[in-house]
């Protein structure tokens, strides 16, 4: 494979502001109250007034070795060669949610097909709308905050090491860097 | 090959290279869809524009951030920021808020009102049926004729929304003509802190008061964010960015504000203060510095006045008696006065939320000032205001005249020496003796709450025809109880709004507006270092029904009233070209290309200002110097003719507050308050936006869970709120970074959100609306700026919803 891609979110920088996620949505045409691909997670640490928010923006994590790609049988799963995303076939995915059994951080989630049956959706670094190369995902476009990044993963781990942070652990190493 | 239209389009990736050859738009990077995961892939013949508008998203005809529209098939699809206007963090950028990206919904809406209607029941009722354009015109022009001719044109008018171009430029002018001084602002505003800026440390004029926040954030050392909700109401604007770039490179950051919001988690000190005693914190961070010695003494010996008398002042008012007041620990109130006394340079970002929504306000932003001042923070580089002087626009545009010398002098305005208009005021937002054109925007300004209450006090008289435009009186002031009484008896209300809001009920004549995407009748420029932008908004999308631009009314009605001459005779290109000519650019080629850039090509960079310029920054000031004791207003006067302004800063409190009426505590034991902005709706408005509403979709109020438990709460809960007011319906929710004994809530729920079956809800008692809640006795406003207190005390019960 030629080099994997993936994110760096910066926490130091996110204040929930949420435009990852809506932009996310309006460029893939993701109606509302069905599923979201980016989400802004908190976690709250210690009690008023000893209190500290954080919040992460998240989505599929690309991972090196992606447990979803590992367990499904259609194959409608794969791992691109040029840059290591994960990406879905509609065409084969019979919404069996096995992935979504098989993923650790619980990414997968399941739309509504035309003609009816579930679609296993994701995160597919905006791929299927025509981002390029050297293009950046919606949602790192739109963030006010430029708390999230995308782009090779060594890039991803030097931005990151320069405030101290690390690559997202997990058994199916993730390709998301997080500071 | 599909019709092309004036704009950018392509057809599949073959036209790409076109589109990015045809001036304006940047380069089209996006191609159909091949496939893989796609959730709505076009067919490969779509037609697909790129069209630019200012993005409403913050307010109707607000141009802080250019975008760039994708149309699909005629059906606007996507949005995101133009690179090429330098919005947020300069050229290139091309980001978004949350409510940014989701301003497609605002045209598409199915509560969008599309005809004009007529009231056909009693008020409040709800019974209307459609009329036409022209009799509606014809309706409201002879309304107002017969009006001025029978109680004068002072019993017209405006109601104005948070800063609205329409209203404050065609909305004025036509006041101006007709005669009317009743320009009814907010008070809840940037404008009220402005006030008392410039009334304590100066400045050239009203919109040029000297500043307290950085202008070179990247020179701060200590940032005192204060009321200040940017990741609420301004997070693309720049300013958020900047922020945590500023921290990167070693500034402290102090937030105070009740809640811990998005930034407050970045800060290095976070002061959870009760809300509404924040004059008191204020009080006691001056008796810090000043009772510790750690002011400028040179400073204070050459450019302020009263100081002597301030320092006794402020000696009642130690860290131990604010912190009974405030909720905060006096060792935290301490140690934030000594850092704002010590490290330098150091800037105060004074927000809504002390400004202009306490009724001690105007103490509140004064104190603030003098802080600023005395610690030697005013005019240096990375202290207050001093912001590189921007080289020159390269397109230089010009406003709408107001055509303010239009307005009528009375007799007491020339007795009493006061600007044109003051004496015919129904409700002076600042006193009337104080507004000139110096001290005031655009002319002289009533206060929009008692502007309405003087329809049922009839003091000094009613108002018999108020306007509202864009503005929802029963969630834009306090006690939509009162609103609702004096919509009911005011002889004629009109409104134009794209959705029914809850004041339509009470409307005689309801006009439905195109949004800002859907007509081509405002530009705006932004300048930077790079160069000049100059963008224009396209039409995104046809106009829906009968709706017609805001622009375009004041037009039409003013060819109505026989005002055709002062309005370009109807004409809203005349209009535009007028503002246009000697800028370079002309409308034709303007509304072709969307926008242009004109690039600095001279080399002129930003330069430094003149630093510590006291004498000229101090200038409009009583003896030059910065107000300890303020001269200019103290002793005079107050807002509401009914008595004087003090001289030193006093702290009043909220209505109802734990420390200041514990009779009222012991039933009512929490306090609330709320947001004034969020990042999911503006103000009131954009509860119909699915994407938007599907992260907020019940009016929620945040409370402390150890709180909650006690009554018997869960996360998730209806709950009653009752202050002595009046009584909602919130729904709770957990938030650990709220003091035990606060809540705060969000206002304005009324409109429904279809597509995801969601509710609107009511305006009054019952409902959800939390200026139930609060007092609305004039008495107790601000004196100086009419400021309202948005705290109160209210008790809480579990709820069946």
């Amino acid at each position: 494979m030629a080099e994997q891609y993936g994110f760096y979110v910066d926490t130091s920088r996110c204040i929930k502001c949420w435009a990852c996620q809506i932009a996310c949505k309006q460029w893939h045409g993701i109606e509302a109250g069905t599923v979201s691909r980016r989400n802004v997670r908190e976690t709250v640490d210690g009690t008023f007034p000893n209190v500290k928010r954080m919040f992460e923006s998240l989505s599929c994590m690309h991972c090196d070795r992606p447990a979803c790609f590992a367990q499904c049988a259609q194959g409608a799963i794969s791992k691109r060669e040029e840059d290591g995303v994960v990406v879905v076939d509609d065409e084969k995915c019979i919404g069996c949610k096995t992935c979504s059994t098989a993923c650790p951080f619980d990414v997968p989630q399941f739309r509504e097909a035309e003609g009816g049956g579930l679609k296993m959706d994701k995160c597919d670094t905006c791929l299927s709308i025509g981002r390029t190369e050297e293009g950046e995902p919606h949602c790192v476009a739109s963030c006010p905050m430029q708390a999230l990044h995308f782009g090779p993963l060594s890039e991803m781990e030097t931005q990151a090491a320069e405030k101290g942070g690390a690559r997202m652990e997990g058994e199916t190493n993730p390709s998301v860097y997080v500071s | 090959m599909p019709e092309l239209t004036r704009r950018t389009f392509f057809k599949g990736a073959a036209a790409l290279g076109a589109a990015a050859l045809l001036g304006g738009c940047a380069p089209q990077k996006m191609k159909e869809s091949e496939g893989t995961n796609a959730a709505a892939p076009a067919a490969d013949d779509a037609v697909v524009e790129v069209k630019h508008a200012w993005c409403k998203m913050c307010g109707p005809a607000r141009t802080h951030c250019s975008t760039l529209c994708t149309v699909k098939d005629g059906r606007w699809v996507h949005v995101e920021g133009n690179p090429e206007a330098g919005n947020n963090f300069g050229r290139g950028s091309r980001t978004l808020c949350a409510k940014g990206n989701a301003a497609m919904h605002t045209v598409y809406s199915p509560t969008r009102l599309l005809y004009p209607m007529k009231r056909t029941g009693e008020k409040g009722e709800g019974k209307f049926e459609q009329i036409t354009w022209d009799q509606a015109l014809d309706e409201i022009a002879a309304k107002l004729k017969e009006q001025k001719e029978q109680y004068g044109p002072e019993s017209y008018a405006v109601l104005s929304p948070q800063f609205y171009a329409v209203l404050g430029s065609l909305g004025r002018r036509f006041l101006n003509v007709h005669g009317s001084p009743n320009y009814l602002h907010s008070a809840i505003c940037n404008s009220q802190r402005m006030f008392s800026r410039l009334v304590t440390i100066g400045g050239p004029e009203h919109a040029k008061a000297t500043d307290t926040a950085p202008g070179q954030l990247d020179k701060t050392k200590l940032l005192v964010v204060w009321g200040y909700n940017s990741e609420n109401s301004a997070v693309n604007q720049g300013n958020p960015y900047a922020r945590m770039n500023a921290k990167e490179g070693g500034m402290q950051i102090v937030d105070i504000r009740p809640m811990q919001e998005g930034l407050g988690a970045h800060a290095d000190h976070w002061l959870p203060v009760r809300p509404g005693t924040d004059t008191a914190l204020a009080l006691a961070f001056l008796n810090v510095i000043i009772g510790e010695d750690l002011y400028d003494h040179d400073f204070v010996e050459n450019w302020t006045t009263g100081f002597d008398e301030l320092a006794e002042h402020v000696k009642q008012f130690p860290p131990a008696w604010a912190a009974e007041i405030t909720g905060l620990p006096e060792e935290q109130i301490t140690e934030v006065a000594r850092l704002m006394g010590t490290v330098k340079p150091m800037g105060i970002n004074i927000g809504n939320g002390i400004g202009d929504q306490a009724n001690d306000g105007h103490w509140t932003v004064a104190c603030a000032c003098i802080i600023e001042a005395i610690t030697g923070n005013l005019g240096i580089a990375g202290g207050g205001g001093a912001g590189m002087v921007m080289p020159e626009p390269l397109i230089k545009t010009k406003g709408i005249d107001l055509l303010s010398d239009r307005l009528p002098e009375s007799e007491e305005d020339k007795a009493n020496g006061w600007m044109a208009g003051a004496s015919k005021l129904v409700a002076p937002e600042t006193p009337r003796w104080f507004q000139n054109m110096m001290t005031q925007e655009s002319g002289p300004t009533s206060a929009y709450n008692k502007g309405l209450q003087s329809i049922l006090t009839e003091d000094p008289y009613p108002l018999r025809f108020v306007f509202g435009q864009s503005s929802n009186p029963m969630s834009a002031t306090r006690q939509p109880k009162t609103i609702a009484e004096a919509l009911k008896k005011l002889d004629y209300y009109v409104v134009m709004d794209t959705a029914w809001n809850s004041s339509c009920d009470y409307a005689d004549i309801v006009l439905p507006a195109t949004t800002q995407y859907e007509s081509a009748d405002q530009f705006a420029t932004k300048n930077s270092p790079a160069g000049t932008f100059i963008g224009i908004n396209q039409v995104i999308s046809e106009p829906p029904g009968e709706t017609r631009s805001d622009w375009q009314y004041y037009l039409d009605l003013a060819v109505k009233m026989g005002y055709g001459a002062d309005f370009w005779d109807g004409d809203i290109d005349k209009m535009l070209s007028e503002q246009l000519d000697g800028s370079g650019v002309t409308l034709e080629e303007l509304r072709e290309k969307g926008y242009v850039f004109k690039e600095r090509t001279d080399g002129a960079k930003p330069t430094e200002p003149a630093y510590q310029d006291y004498e000229k920054m101090f200038a409009n000031l009583p003896g030059g110097k910065v107000q300890c004791v303020n001269e200019w207003i103290g002793g005079k006067p107050n807002a509401m003719d009914n008595g004087t302004i003090p001289s030193l800063p006093e702290y009043t409190g909220a209505p109802e507050s734990i420390v200041g009426t514990p009779d009222i505590a012991a039933e009512y034991p929490l306090v609330i308050s709320d947001v004034h902005a969020y990042r999911l709706c503006n103000h009131s408005y954009y509860h119909d936006v699915p994407y938007l509403r599907e992260l907020q979709p019940e009016p929620w109020v945040k409370i402390n869970p150890a709180t909650a438990k006690q009554y018997g709460i869960d996360d998730g809960d209806w709950m009653t709120v009752e202050s002595p007011h009046g009584s909602i319906k919130m729904v709770a929710r957990y938030f650990e970074a709220i003091a035990p004994d606060v809540l705060m809530t969000k206002r304005g729920w009324w409109e429904p959100c279809e597509e995801l079956g969601l509710p609107g809800y009511g305006a009054l008692d019952g409902g959800s609306e939390v200026n139930v809640l609060y007092d609305d006795n004039m008495e107790n406003f601000d004196g100086f700026t009419s400021a309202m207190a948005k705290q109160t005390l209210v008790k809480i019960s579990k709820s069946e919803g």
